[in-house]
């Protein structure tokens, strides 16, 4: 067997289990019932954040979203809920990374940024993964 | 500058490529001044961890000189020796405050591959393909080192460059295992595995006191070196039964701690290999977890289990029954470099922890490409290639 064909069935089992999440999402994404909330969990007790004035991109489409700030157990930090409200404009992946960004702000005061200039080389067979790591921070399934 | 690139499954080159930048204010530019294989590269090289593109440079496991600092770097200057953990950490959230460093919540630019993997992301590693956050790894003249002031650490005086190598990754993975394992005064310890990693965790588990440890592999240069530097017992597991001998020397019990040191891709005598090995190029299974199997069976009850070896994907027949009968705790976890790195270096300048002796082969970089054929085949008693960039 050639090197991209084993390339490409070494894939096969580990892109199908991402391939079965996003299915799965579009099955439910047929459902009429509400939108999913994103959540995440900042390190940072409650009292020392505001909703109206949390950094990053967030605040850039807050009027697009309910966000809702709760303390979370156990000295864990605090609970960031979004959902997007009905007739919006941003999509899921907007807010995952509004979100992942929102917190590394709040944790380090910085958001960190792919090593650089790139080392690669655009070929045929990398491009899914190109594709993929340029929204590195939209998909995944918070 | 040069480095080393994957160029495709088994094909390695070293090319010119630019310089890093440095690209966040905590970030540093260090010189590598050496850099070392491991085993978790041929998992990449192998293909089996199918998230590479032509032109990644390898390498994860490095030391080196600072030549250039971002302006909120503040435990290191321009010209500070430092080791460098394998995985990028921030520091600052939840989890690296529990001192699990490599499930940092801020230090993988691509979360979205393995949060759809496996249900959450850890961080991102150097050199260890796109799904731990593409960064560009060691095996080149520079590279770039994110949260330095977290992840860079300073190398005493005392201790050599070829000592200090090791606690970037073999020596605080194998000690992780030993730690994270639970290894008690008393204990009998089992590790699968005598390549650097194995050897480490050997040499961590006599440190905490176990009464014995017992090192498994089938490569007789590398048993040996367990015998003569980490002062361990082996046990060759092509000559005898390994469950019957660890039960043997373990009173019958089975060993307190078993360590896996082998990772996905296992090598076993006999027919499970081949079933392992076809269902895994079938694509059926993606990893070989023969030496996971071997370790929850012979593992005494209520004992302990920690999987350092690499896994990407799923395994089959995996023993469930062993494991809830027989009360086993499974554990496993990539490293947390940072957690262990300045305790290892100060054992380092001490004596106590010796590493030199896995440097089997010294090469210049541009030679890395026959490194890697030596260290995957085992060649000439290969236990570690070092590169001199
Ligand atoms: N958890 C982590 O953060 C971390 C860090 C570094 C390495 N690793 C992983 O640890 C594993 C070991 O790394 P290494 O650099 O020492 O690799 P290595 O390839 O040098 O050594 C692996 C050893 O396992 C032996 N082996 C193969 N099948 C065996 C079996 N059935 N029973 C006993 N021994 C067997 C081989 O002969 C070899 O000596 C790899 O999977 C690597 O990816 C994990
Ligand atoms: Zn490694
Ligand atoms: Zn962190």
């Amino acid at each position: 067997m050639n090197r991209t064909g084993k390339l490409l069935l070494t894939a096969a089992p580990i892109a199908a289990g991402a391939a079965a999440a996003v299915a799965v999402k579009r099955r439910r994404a047929r459902r009429p019932a509400a939108r999913r909330r994103h959540v995440v969990t900042v390190f940072k007790p409650r009292f020392e954040l505001e909703s109206t004035q949390l950094p990053g991109s967030l605040s850039e489409i807050a009027d697009q979203l309910e966000i809702t700030l709760a303390e979370a157990p156990g000295g864990r930090g605090t609970e960031i809920a979004v959902r997007i409200r009905d007739n919006a404009t941003v999509t899921d992946g907007h807010v995952r990374r509004a979100l992942r960004e929102t917190q590394s702000l709040i944790e380090t005061g910085d958001v960190l940024l792919p090593s650089g200039p790139p080392t690669t080389r655009p070929t045929l067979l990398n491009r899914p993964l190109q594709m993929a790591t340029q929204h590195g921070r939209e998909g995944g399934l918070l | 500058m040069r480095a080393l690139q994957w160029e495709g499954v088994n094909k390695l080159a070293v090319g010119t490529v630019p310089d890093p930048e440095l690209r966040n204010p905590g970030d540093v530019i260090v010189r590598v001044t050496r850099t070392v294989t491991c085993g978790s590269d041929l998992h990449l090289l192998g293909g089996y961890i199918p998230f590479m593109e032509k032109g990644d440079v390898l390498g994860h496991e490095f030391l080196g000189e600072i030549v250039e600092a971002g302006p909120d770097v503040r435990n290191h200057r321009v010209g500070d020796r430092v080791v460098v953990s394998s995985f990028i950490s921030c520091g600052n959230c939840w989890y690296c405050d529990q001192k699990l460093y490599s499930l940092c919540e801020n230090g993988n630019t691509n979360p979205a591959i393995t949060e759809t993997l496996w249900g959450h992301a850890p961080s991102g590693c150097f050199g260890y393909s796109h799904a731990m956050g593409g960064n560009a790894g060691s095996h080149a003249e520079y590279i770039r080192v994110p949260f330095a002031d977290v992840g860079a650490f300073t190398v005493p005086d005392a201790v050599s460059d070829e000592r200090a190598l090791f606690a970037s990754d073999s020596a605080s993975t194998g000690w992780m295992g030993a730690d994270l394992g639970g290894v008690k005064p008393g204990d009998v310890v089992a590790v699968w595995g005598a390549g650097a990693v194995g050897q480490m965790a050997a040499r961590a588990a006599t440190l905490l006191g176990a009464a014995r440890v017992i090192v498994i592999d089938r490569l007789e240069n590398r048993l040996q070196q367990v015998e003569q530097h980490i002062g361990a017992e082996t046990l060759n597991y092509e000559q005898t039964d390994v469950g019957g001998e660890l039960r043997e020397r373990s009173g019958g019990r089975g060993p307190d701690v078993c360590i896996e040191a082998v990772g996905m891709e296992a090598h076993a005598p006999g027919a499970q290999f081949a079933y392992d090995q076809i269902k895994q190029q079938l694509r059926l299974q993606t990893d070989r977890p023969i030496a996971v199997r071997e370790a929850i069976h012979a593992c005494r009850k209520g004992g302990s289990v920690f999987v350092l070896g690499v896994y990407a994907g799923f395994v089959d027949k995996f023993p469930l029954g062993a494991l809830m009968n027989k009360g086993l705790t499974v554990r496993g976890a990539q490293m947390h470099g940072q957690r262990y790195i300045p305790m290892l270096l100060d054992r380092m300048a001490k004596g106590e922890l010796v590493t030199e002796h896995l440097a089997t082969h010294v090469l210049p970089l541009d030679r890395a490409p026959e490194g890697y054929r030596m260290f995957k085949e085992k060649e000439d008693g290969c236990v570690r290639a070092v590169f001199l960039p």
